[in-house]
């Protein structure tokens, strides 16, 4: 069909006489009618391209020229009318009819005649002139407008005048006519304020008796407050601690984000702080520092940015994959800090904000300058008195050994005769010249021929310039050590491991302490080729990093006792990917580890890679122009084969040439290939390499080892490591298609805040935090009077934009904004503020004119009814049965599941996670916690500054039949039976519990009631089915 | 379906009170009695009516041709060269390299790849001609009701994505699965059921359970799963026993109610009030559903219930429940494979395709097959769809031919099938080059193919919307066309 349609456009074409005259009479209509709707000036200005002139095409669209004359198959408006792309295609809803492309097809072939010579705009069409008007208009915004300092109105009810904020509200309700809610009673009060600072019932603090003013400040005091305050802020930054997608990767270091957030609310932390440390915590000149846990606070910060969801593979594997990930990082910043959509830019200018393509491509610049990998988050010298005492120690234990061989004395050639007679099979390596020692001379001839050679193959290597490459970590910073320094052993009859050669052993000293070396980019090093002299265990290894990945599966672990070469050929950089590097890692430091199920061979899928030892050597690190690695020199042969020993008695020779090797060890001043002579002497036996009981050496050694114990395993999180790289210029992708990419965008901010020119993560914080910034507090307020009121001034918190809401008391959010700034950036500050006003004190009271007037209460007249949360619920069941443990931070508690996967680790906890509140339960991205789920637990990938709250049966189902619910009304029953007192007196202490508030007389009949004759006293099954019924009363899930 | 409140379950206050009204006493309700109240009243009024203000229901756009949707889901994607895409010219270069020009981003590929030769013959079946391969001989039998499309393109070969731009329509997902759509556009038919049911074995797919999710639609059109082992939802079986729970249904009833006047938000209370009704009745009403004990012994053994291998008993059980639930007018019902050797997802062979394509095979093929026949000799064809994908082909190629080898990703070109519901039986739309590399004739994606499922259920992919963020969402987002070749 379709060639016999392309067959009659050519006939078509030839029977027309002029090119001139086929475009008028064929193409023009046919464009006219199909296409001008969309690209004519006439129309729309579709992509920015326009064919109602010859230059319109020529010039193109925003892909490029729509035209190569001659050539139909490279032109796009060709492609497009074919609906060849899936992403480009021409009408779009429909496909022309075949004759029409054919006919298309064979003007362009034709060279494209277009007689048209003139433009209908005479004027090129200047689409960044047209956003630079758009822009300005747009700029006209009320949340981009400088804030208003603001008095409070004068009003006239004095109760209502002592706090600002009840000003606001009242002088807006008197406006409308509409008085304020009578006062809560006291036990809904208490109730609504447990739970809105803590998250947790009221009988759980107890103290009725203390004033409301201060159990306010009680509750500010309480932990609580900090995991109540950190999981709202985990919403906002779409918390999770895996990475989901295929293989639910656990997110390395989240729970030290989650704690950081409890510490920093509990320490009422200026949210300025928190601001600059979320956003460039890395790179702050002085690094807060947690005193009591002894925590590099400031670079946990940085974790922000890799929660969400995080695909696998890598840039190079996969175009479009890194894009999707860099557009969450940027959706996740700017609603969070700046409640702008910035991420709708990423395919074109923003459809409705002052928000340009170049705007979104600048922050991926800036956001993928940093390497994306996992920092050592314990106080920096956290380790310093362990490790300076066991180099003590170890320079000690090694002077206790050179004595002990000394007074051993020289090897003697009977000796080792005898040895080797009688232990045929250790005689390999180094010990294999003692198999034939009547061949030395030959064997020497030969060395000397292969050490030339290999002398000479290593002139090609040259040892690599340490510029722009990274250390991190204790096991590098400390593990650089001579040549032939002892490996002191940790365990067994043996002192000495081994020696190590010179270079950097992250295990010199410990292989609790990590390390990590970050080389630069590829191509910043010279040389096409990178070979590095390694060895490693325990999980100890190197990922090779394209375009800082966020998550990388190129990985290799070690299982090398001796250093062996590994060469890195420059990648070809494909896919739009910048650049690649490498990280040589100890597991810790490794921000993919554990990774995907069945990559490191011998960890079990089980086993989520805490604590464990893990070690690294870093012994040579060279570049090169062709394939290959350096070869052996030979060193340690050179006692026995070169030609200054005064005798040819072989066993002789040899036993000089171990002799001189232990010699010179024991002096301090070892030869190159001594190591390895001294290392095979201690693998055999030859040498001494014990400490009787009792004597000093004993003693070093078992100090060297307590001490080395005392190390705690370290704390490490996926954060930024901004040292030595040079800024990004990301690649601006052409209508968001990731195959065509624009200009090469540098680091900037949004053009429409203040401190546009911020070029890296800091200044972009320091710019966020700049006086009078028209956003930054407007948002952080807006939240947190959401967190106390459940809506927002603005109800949209995430969105100040045109699609978001208008705030109902401008004037009382820039107060707030401004009282909040100058009151340091207080949390606490403002929640009490806000929790002693007489607005939250209100009842839940609505009057038939408020119900008219402001049926969604945007005025504040009423107190609203609010559901818990799904955190509140379960936390409420744990606390009010009981079972409550009340331990703060620590790792994520697996929630209970009926089936296991253990390929994507998807296992299966407790059911009552331990007792243990919501927000240490493991939240997988994959599969969330299911009970939380069943009462809006948010979308674990993004951002959500506000839960949705559903109201569906199997809210029913779950409190009704969970086993977990039922688990804790049984709980709660078997302590109820236990306890002292009548029933009466029992139940009135359980409602007291459940709801905070003196049981009525129609519940104690309700719940007393029993099936069976009551003369028998109530059992713990009669007081579970109470407590589970308490738990199924919607006052219990409600608080008012 | 109406909402008679004078049907209202026992514990709620609008029971006429007696003289003793401070205990509700009764004898203990026996099952049969709480099945028959289960169908009395409250179902439909609070799936319906507390998702929210959705309006009425359905919201048909035109007269739908089908009703319901069972869709199998081949998750890890079966091999298209080895289905339902005969491609003898694999046989012939069997083991010569691909070369570059075969290499494409939809594809896990590389020059020195080799074709690879399918190990089970095609053949022509039914009237049709339709041709299928002997890895699928009870399907074969069925070829005349198949509609197949060869030609069908996704995005990225990846499964995470691949999983999501099946189910929801987009490759991030974030949005609404096309069960939930369905439900949404045209509610359920029952009162005591969802309209969305995944029959699932607690597998949660490559792109996590969010592929079953409702997203920004109300959470009353995310899919209730219903397990073929174990308990068959999640909090069906009452916790203390049915009479217990009466009781204090009863009493909370009480309890709730004069919560309800002190609240600034009665209607939230009563609503959770309301949503024990339902879920009394979803308590039997689901597993009545779900137990296939009554059915006659030769349908049984026409879906397989009666095989030796387990998983093949779970799918079987599974596909017949899918028929049941259809019946009962669940308007979206979707069957995961099982997982017989923990893989990743069971189609994903990368290695060892033969044995183990033959194990999913065996697994799923029969009781697809009797679904289509057994929905057909009971009229319910017509007006059930029958949706059979995996979310990508395989490779026509491979690393190196060997005995163990395998497929890698693929989806720039591969087999899906329609049967019943007004799709054209016995038909092969698309075509894949000689190779079955790439989509060459009418490619299609997912987008038109959810299009073209909404259209025979009556409702329009582009007017079918929910306002989500400031905008109007829609299951084929920008995308999508009614393909209508492939209709009846």
């Amino acid at each position: 069909m379709k060639g016999s349609s392309a067959v009659a456009a050519w006939l078509l074409a030839a029977s027309v006489a002029g090119a001139d005259e086929f475009f008028l009479e064929k193409i023009e209509p046919l464009l006219k009618q199909r296409c001008y709707e969309c690209h004519s000036h006439a129309g729309k200005i579709k992509g920015g391209l326009v064919l109602d002139s010859k230059s319109g095409w020529e010039r193109g669209g925003e892909s490029g020229p729509a035209i190569v004359p001659g050539k139909p198959e490279a032109s796009l408006l060709i492609q497009a009318i074919s609906h060849a792309q899936k992403d480009l295609r021409m009408p779009p809803k429909k496909m022309l009819p075949a004759a029409e492309i054919a006919l298309l097809t064979v003007w362009v072939r034709r060279g494209a005649p277009d007689p048209r010579t003139g433009s209908p705009d005479a004027a090129p069409l200047q689409t960044d002139d047209a956003w630079e008007a758009e822009y300005h208009k747009r700029l006209d915004w009320w949340s981009l407008k400088p804030m208003r300092r603001n008095d409070p109105p004068s009003i006239a009810d004095p109760l209502w005048s002592r706090e600002p904020v009840d000003r606001f509200i009242k002088a807006a309700l008197d406006d409308a006519g509409l008085s304020p809610a009578p006062p809560a009673d006291d036990s809904a009060l208490r109730r609504r304020l447990s739970y809105v600072l803590t998250g947790l019932p009221p009988s759980f603090h107890g103290d009725d008796h203390l004033s409301y003013e201060s159990l306010v400040g009680k509750m500010l005091a309480s932990p609580h407050f900090g995991e109540r305050f950190a999981r709202h802020w985990m919403d906002v930054v779409r918390y999770t601690d895996t990475y989901g997608y295929e293989w639910d990767n656990p997110a390395k270091g989240s729970h030290e984000y989650r704690d950081y957030l409890i510490r920093a609310f509990n320490d009422d932390i200026g949210y300025d702080q928190l601001l600059r440390e979320h956003l460039a915590g890395d790179l702050l000149p002085e690094p807060r520092i947690h005193p009591v846990t002894a925590t590099n606070e400031s670079l946990i910060g940085p974790m922000f940015y890799h929660l969400g969801e995080h695909r696998h593979g890598s840039s190079l594997m996969f175009n479009g994959i890194h894009q999707e990930m860099v557009n969450n990082k940027i959706d996740a910043f700017s609603k969070a800090f700046l409640a702008t959509t910035v991420a709708c830019a990423r395919c074109h200018d923003h459809k409705l904000e002052a928000v340009s393509q170049r705007d979104y491509y600048a922050l991926a610049a800036m956001f993928t300058t940093p390497r994306w990998t996992a920092r050592v988050v314990d106080a920096p010298g956290k380790n310093d008195a362990a490790i300076a005492k066991l180099k003590e120690l170890r320079d000690a234990i090694r002077g206790e050994m050179a004595a002990q061989w000394t007074r051993r004395g020289a090897f003697q050639a009977p000796e080792l005769k005898q040895w080797a007679a009688a232990n045929a099979p250790a005689l390999k390596g180094i010990g294999a010249p003692l198999a034939t020692p009547d061949d030395l001379p030959k064997l020497a001839e030969k060395w000397q021929r292969l050490r030339a050679a290999a002398q000479k193959a290593n002139a090609a290597f040259a040892p690599a310039s340490l510029d722009g490459w990274v250390f991190e970590g204790d096991g590098f910073t400390h593990g650089k050590t001579k040549d032939s320094t002892p490996l002191i052993a940790l365990e067994g009859d043996a002192i000495i491991a081994r020696l190590l050669p010179d270079g950097w052993h992250s295990h010199a000293l410990s292989s609790k302490l990590p390390g990590s070396l970050r080389t630069p980019p590829q191509h910043q090093m010279t040389g096409s080729h990178l070979s590095v002299q390694v060895a490693g265990g325990e999980f100890g290894g190197h990922l090779v990093v394209d375009d800082h990945a966020f998550q990388n599966e190129t990985v290799a672990f070690y299982t090398n006792g001796e250093p062996a070469w590994r060469s890195f050929a420059d990648a070809v950089l494909k896919n739009g990917a910048q650049q690649v590097a490498i990280e040589f890692c100890t597991a810790p430091l490794n921000p993919n580890f554990p990774p995907r199920t069945g990559l490191a061979k011998g960890l079990d899928n089980r086993d989520f890679g805490h604590d464990k030892r893990s070690w690294l050597s870093i012994t040579g690190i060279v570049t090169h122009d062709t394939a290959g690695s350096p070869q052996d020199e030979l060193d340690a042969f050179t006692g026995l084969y070169d030609s200054t020993h005064s005798t040819t008695d072989p066993w002789q020779r040899i036993a000089a040439w171990f002799s001189g090797a232990v010699a010179r060890w024991c002096d301090g001043r070892p030869a190159p290939g001594d190591r390895e002579v001294i290392d095979w002497l201690l693998s055999t036996g030859l040498l001494p390499n014990r400490a009787e009981p009792g004597t000093q050496l004993a003693d070093l050694v078992a100090d060297y080892r307590d001490t080395e114990a005392s190390i705690a395993f370290p704390r490490t999180a996926n954060s930024m490591d901004e040292r030595q790289t040079q800024p990004a210029r990301y690649p601006l992708n052409v209508r968001g298609n990731v195959d065509v990419t624009g200009d090469l965008i540098p680091p900037a901010s949004l053009r429409m805040l203040p401190g546009r020119d911020a070029a890296d993560r800091l200044a972009l914080a320091e710019s966020l935090l700049a006086p009078g910034h028209p956003v930054t507090a407007r948002v952080y307020v807006n939240r947190v009077w959401q967190w106390i009121f459940g809506t927002g001034l603005v109800a949209t918190p995430d969105d100040f934009g045109r699609l978001g809401g208008q705030p109902s008391h401008p004037e009382l959010l820039d107060w707030l904004a401004t009282e909040f700034v100058r009151e340091g950036w207080s949390t606490k500050s403002l929640v009490r503020r806000l929790v002693l006003s007489q607005t939250f004190r209100q009842s839940g009271q609505v009057s038939p004119a408020a119900r008219e007037k402001d049926p969604s209460n945007r005025l504040l007249h009423h107190h609203p009814t609010r559901r818990l949360e799904a955190e509140a619920i379960r936390d409420s069941l744990l606390a009010v049965s009981g079972r409550l443990d009340l331990r703060l931070y620590g790792r994520p508690v697996l929630p209970h599941r009926l089936a296991e996967d253990d390929k994507k680790r998807l296992l299966s906890g407790p059911i009552d996670g331990n007792g243990r509140r919501s927000l240490y339960l493991q939240m997988s991205i994959m599969e969330p916690p299911k009970f939380l789920v069943g009462f809006n637990l948010p979308d674990l990938k993004l951002p959500t500054g506000r839960r949705d709250v559903t109201n569906v049966p199997a809210q029913a189902l779950i409190l009704m039949n969970d086993p977990f619910v039922n688990a804790m009304a049984e709980h709660w029953g078997a302590e109820v039976a236990a306890g002292t007192g009548s029933d009466e007196e029992k139940l009135r202490e359980m409602i007291l519990r459940a709801f905070g508030r003196e049981a009525t007389e129609a519940e104690m009949e309700r719940w007393l009631d029993r099936e069976e004759p009551s003369s028998r006293a109530a059992s713990k099954r009669d007081w579970a089915a109470v407590a589970h019924g308490l738990f199924n009363a919607k006052e219990f899930i409600y608080f008012r | 379906m109406k909402q008679n409140r004078t049907n209202a379950m026992p514990w709620s206050s609008d029971v006429p009170q007696t003289a003793t009204p401070r205990r509700w006493q009764t004898a203990p309700l026996s099952r049969r009695c709480i099945l028959a109240s289960a169908s009395a009243g409250f179902g439909l009024f609070a799936f319906r009516a507390l998702a929210g203000a959705e309006g009425p229901l359905p919201r048909h756009h035109h007269p739908g041709r089908a009703k319901n949707i069972i869709f199998c889901f081949m998750d890890g994607g079966p091999s298209h060269v080895d289905t339902f895409d005969p491609k003898p010219a694999l046989k012939t270069h069997q083991g010569k390299p691909i070369g570059e020009s075969a290499v494409t981003k939809r594809s896990q590929s590389s020059a020195n790849r080799v074709w690879l030769g399918s190990p089970w013959e095609f053949r022509q079946r039914g009237q049709s001609g339709l041709w299928v391969s002997d890895l699928f001989p009870h399907l074969a039998g069925v070829a005349d009701k198949l509609c197949v499309v060869r030609s069908m393109v996704g995005e990225l070969p990846l499964h995470g994505q691949q999983n999501l731009l099946l189910h929801t329509g987009r490759i991030l997902g974030q949005a609404p699965s096309l069960g939930a759509w369905v439900s949404y556009g045209l509610g359920t038919e029952s009162r005591d059921l969802p309209g969305y049911v995944v029959l699932n074995n607690d597998w949660v797919p490559n792109g996590g359970l969010e592929n079953f999710g409702s997203s920004f639609l109300p959470a009353s059109h995310q899919a209730t799963q219903i397990r073929a082992r174990g308990i068959p939802v999640d909090n069906l079986a009452p916790a203390a026993g049915l009479a217990a729970q009466q009781r204090t249904l009863a009493k909370l009833a009480a309890q709730d109610r004069e919560f309800a006047g002190l609240v600034s938000d009665p209607a939230a209370i009563e609503g959770a009030i309301a949503n024990y009704e339902t879920a009394w009745r979803m308590q039997s009403a689901v597993p009545a559903i779900a137990d296939i004990g009554g059915e006659p012994e030769h349908i049984k053994k026409l879906y397989g219930v009666d095989s030796t291998d387990e998983h093949q008993r779970f799918y079987a059980t599974q596909a017949l429940r899918a028929r049941r639930l259809v019946e009962a007018g669940v308007r979206f019902v979707e069957i995961t494979c099982p997982s017989f050797d923990g893989n990743n997802s069971p189609w994903d062979q990368h290695g060892q395709i033969k044995k183990n394509h033959e194990k999913n095979a065996l697994i799923t093929e029969q009781s697809v097959a009797a679904l289509i026949i057994d929905l057909e000799q009971r009229g319910l064809l017509d007006e059930t769809i029958v949706l059979w994908a995996g979310e990508m082909g395989r490779t026509p190629h491979t690393p190196k031919v060997s005995d163990t080898c395998g497929r890698d990703h693929h989806v720039n070109g591969y087999s899906i099938f329609l049967a019943g519901g007004g799709f054209r039986g016995g038909f092969a739309y698309g075509q894949t080059d000689e190779f079955g590399n790439a989509a060459v004739e009418n490619p299609l994606d997912i987008h038109d193919i959810h299009a073209t499922l909404l259209h025979q259920l009556g409702l329009d992919h582009e007017a079918l919307t929910f306002r989500h963020g400031g905008r109007d969402h829609r299951l084929t987002d920008v995308h999508g066309r009614v393909i209508r070749e492939i209709l009846a």
